[in-house]
């Protein structure tokens, strides 16, 4: 019972992660029709550069600052220079294109940091655990991070949906023509969206940091899954990213957590370890195929 | 006419380069040169294959990698039971012959294709992309978790499949058998695109709603073509696992979509040949790339993304003109 | 006389929008039967659920004494009944030939055939010639379709259509985007047609329902409000009121 509260949390905890990339990653793709596979680049930057920091002046605060401001600013640089050349292009193109950066932006990680993985720490005000539910201790840092990205989800909401740029937003992922036809400045927009999106993907990345190793190639694996939510969610629709997350997030962590303890039931125990490994590592994808096998365009098309 | 015979000329140069590639090793004194060339047809094969989807049918699967490492793990799984007198699944026993095994690689990657394709072609767009992503990953997981074969380590086997009159261990005659596979594939592909099938095929491509309207059942043709473009990518796989002696979840991992990809495009797409171009500039930069600097993909990234930007028809294109 | 497609109660919703309210039509063999109404009567979405686009949410579709409502867009093509489309629809890179012999091949019905060269089958090639030829267009044969004029666009869609041998035609606005000229061609040619094959004729050009149509029926938020020989429906007052007042005022 214990295990499975502390799971649930564990879950909670991904699932709001995965939520700050797939904003961004959907909010793009249904505003500017772009695939951006760099999208994990940009987290990664973010953690590199906030470890980095971090390591030098021994300031979180500095730490975080730096990593929002590395992802934002690459962010921007890239879509000016590249992607704003794809958005009217085939996915095909954009696949390829954006692959190209990750390949670019990994090496760049690795001439910049090495290949060694490199450690952040946990903030001394943010270490510890309590006890949220009687005899769970539970980490502060992880629950810190699932306040954080519960904030953060409100403060999307609200400015997608009480603003005037959030307006625009919405209206620029539902009706993209007619936004252009308002005489809106696109250009400015489309650089807003995108900023916003880089920002939370690097501060995604720099929570990650202290949890996992910041290393080159992290961006990969997330992306991946980071796709799979938005997909999940309807591609485009930010609440569909928000619930897709939730989704993946428990998914995810509650086979990781149980399966192979169930497979353990009948088979060897090593082989169960490792095949349950398997499984729920393919979870996430089975889960994809169903929701799309039932809803081709996810469980919140945004696009009538 | 003069694009005819430039394309000819493009053909004939690189074949011709193709054919003599193992003397050249021998007189450079670059043996490596002999791995590459092999490399370069076998990805060449899974590249053109993966060409059929996207340059003809206009169908974007990330997952073609999930169809070339399955090939070549059904080529490793059988030499693993074939070494210990083993059984798969209890019932099939270890196989080390090419004339058996080879077939029996392209018949599994075109079952998987069958299944995977049945099911991801009933979406469309970019939910396309995201399914054959999805179940190339969830292979790619699969193999990983079989501890039996190696998981994550990958499955290595000391012979190649037997082939009649060859030796085993003879690196030129196995870089000719791919170049032979590589051209009697390529031949077959290309009756393909002229075909009935082939002109459907791109006919949906330009206008499903037109192809429909005809009287074209666009599922069961865009299956077809799912279905024999894997199969290619599993033969493709399947030599390459006898090139290495080995196989790891690496082949079958989302990045060697991409790279498979990358290759279409950078040779240049809707064309077949570009494939061969593209394998062979893509092995070709990371090795040379590679001796510059370990860092090699700082250059290949920014090389693809102009490729994109600006060199749409990619190598082949720059090289012969219109197709 | 029994109908060659009979059409009863059909409906379909998109939402709160009623965009086929319960409709009945016949249409009987050799006649060309205009189908016409204002801006959002529901034309094209009827069109698109007899030729199997859109599913209907009820309703019956006998084509040929056969209940066609479950089949397939490529399954009703094959006995018989086949589209144009409002805007253009072409296969631009191929030529005006390939775009045709594509059609003949799909109707032969060999899609499968795997390793003979379809471009140079001079049987394709000879039936692609006779159904260009048949439009005037055979001397543009070899020009890639999106190079072609508008116009003969337009003729090109209506080759395709004709040669997949459809014993009705449903035609969206075959005159849409076409200047004077065009549209007299055009008519001409749908002229020349009647009695060979069945068509339901959705229109805005006033002129050409009026010189082509054996019959018309009017629609009105998706609801026939009127149905019968063109002179009668001229002079049929609900018609005047909800459409042609409408519409000439």
């Amino acid at each position: 019972m214990t295990l499975l509260a502390e799971q649930l949390l564990n879950g909670l905890q991904l699932g709001v992660m995965l939520f700050l990339l797939a904003a961004g990653l959907t909010l793009v793709f249904g505003i500017m029709g772009l695939i951006n596979l760099a999208h994990g680049s940009l987290y990664m930057v973010g953690a590199f550069a906030s470890a980095w920091v971090q390591q030098r002046t021994g300031s979180f605060a500095l730490a975080v600052l730096a990593g929002l401001a590395a992802a934002g600013g690459t962010g921007i640089a890239v879509e000016a220079l590249v992607l704003r050349r794809l958005y009217a292009r085939e996915h095909m193109d954009q696949v390829l294109a954006t692959f190209g950066l990750i390949m670019f932006f990994n090496e760049l990680m690795a001439i910049l940091f090495g290949r060694q993985p490199l450690m952040a720490s946990i903030p001394g005000f943010l270490s510890g655990s309590v006890e949220l539910i009687p005899g769970v201790p539970y980490p502060v840092f992880r629950l810190a991070i699932i306040l954080v990205g519960v904030a953060v989800a409100i403060g999307l909401y609200y400015l997608i949906s009480h603003t005037r740029i959030g307006m625009l937003v919405r209206a620029g992922a539902t009706h993209r023509d007619m936004v252009r036809a308002l005489g809106v400045d696109i250009v400015l927009l489309y650089t807003f969206v995108f900023g916003l999106g880089a920002v939370l993907a690097g501060f995604a990345g720099l929570l990650t940091g202290p949890l996992l190793s910041v290393q080159v190639g992290m961006g990969d694996r997330i992306l991946i899954t980071t796709f799979v939510v938005i997909v999940i969610g309807g591609v485009g629709s930010v609440r569909g990213a928000l619930v897709g997350a939730m989704l993946v997030g428990m998914v995810d962590t509650l086979t990781r957590a149980f399966l192979p303890g169930m497979l353990r039931g009948v088979m060897p125990a090593s082989s169960a370890d490792a095949l349950g490994a398997g499984l729920s590592s393919m979870a996430i994808f089975i889960l994809m195929a169903i929701v799309l096998l039932v809803r081709p365009r996810g469980l919140f098309p945004a696009h009538g | 006419m003069a694009d005819n015979r430039r394309h000819a000329a493009v053909l004939g140069l690189t074949f011709l380069l193709l054919l003599l590639l193992p003397q050249l090793a021998t007189a450079l004194s670059k043996p490596d040169l002999l791995t590459l060339g092999s490399q370069i047809a076998i990805y060449a094969i899974a590249a053109a294959s993966l060409d059929l989807l996207i340059g003809y049918a206009g169908m974007s699967s990330f997952g073609h990698a999930g169809f070339f490492g399955l090939g070549g793990y059904v080529v490793g799984i059988l030499a693993f039971h074939a070494a210990d007198n083993s059984l798969f699944l209890g019932i099939v026993p270890g196989l080390t012959d090419a004339w058996l095994v080879w077939p029996i690689a392209i018949a599994v990657t075109a079952l998987a294709a069958l299944a995977i394709g049945a099911l991801s072609l009933r979406t469309s767009g970019v939910s396309f992309i995201m399914m054959t992503l999805a179940f190339a990953e969830m292979l790619y997981f699969l193999f990983v978790s079989l501890k039996t074969y190696g998981g994550d380590d990958g499955l290595g086997f000391r012979r190649r499949n037997a082939l009649p009159w060859i030796a085993p261990r003879d690196d030129v005659a196995f870089y000719y058998v791919c170049l032979a596979v590589l051209a009697i594939f390529l031949i077959a592909m290309r009756h393909l695109v002229q075909s009935r099938f082939g002109m459907v095929l791109q006919g949906l491509r330009q206008n499903e709603r037109r192809m429909a309207a005809i009287g074209v059942a666009p599922y069961r043709v865009r299956l077809a073509a799912f279905t024999i473009a894997s199969a290619g990518a599993g033969l493709a796989g399947a030599l390459n696992a006898n090139l290495l002696r080995y196989v790891s979840p690496d082949s079958l991992h989302w990045t060697m979509s991409g790279d498979l990809m990358v290759m279409v495009v950078l040779g240049g797409a809707g064309s077949l040949y570009g494939a061969v171009l593209g394998a062979a500039a893509f092995v070709g930069l990371q090795s040379v790339l590679a001796q510059w600097t370990e860092h090699w993909m700082i250059a290949m990234g920014p090389i693809l993304v102009c490729t994109v930007l600006v060199a749409r028809r990619g190598i082949w294109g720059l090289l012969a003109g219109r197709r | 006389m029994t109908a060659l497609l009979q059409v009863r109660g059909l409906t379909k919703r998109f939402g709160g929008l009623l965009a086929s309210g319960g409709l009945d039509l016949d249409v009987h063999q050799g006649e060309i039967h205009a189908l016409i109404g204002p801006n959002g009567a529901g034309k094209t979405t009827a069109i698109g659920q007899l030729a199997g686009e859109i599913r209907p949410d009820a309703g019956t579709i006998r084509f040929d004494g056969q209940e066609i409502g479950h089949l397939p867009v490529h399954r009703r093509v094959a006995l018989g009944l086949t589209r144009s489309f409002q805007v253009t629809s072409i296969l631009p890179a191929f030529t005006a030939l390939e775009n045709l012999m594509l059609v003949h091949l799909v109707r032969e019905g060999h899609p499968f055939r795997f390793l003979r060269s379809a471009r140079q089958d001079l049987g394709l090639q000879r039936q692609a010639r006779d159904s260009l030829a048949g439009l005037g267009l055979l001397a543009r044969a070899d020009i890639p379709a999106e190079d072609l004029a508008h116009g003969e666009q337009r003729q090109l869609e209506l080759a395709m259509a004709l040669a997949t041998g459809a014993k009705l035609l449903l035609l969206d606005e075959p005159m849409a985007g076409l200047g004077p000229t065009e549209s007299l061609a055009m008519t001409e040619i749908l002229r020349r047609l009647k009695r060979q094959l069945t068509i339901l004729l959705v229109e805005h050009d006033m002129d050409a329902v009026f010189a082509l149509a054996d019959r018309v029926t009017v629609l009105v938020s998706g609801q026939v409000i009127a149905s019968g020989p063109p002179d009668a429906i001229r002079a049929d007052p609900a018609v005047r009121e909800a459409y042609l007042g409408a519409e000439a005022g």
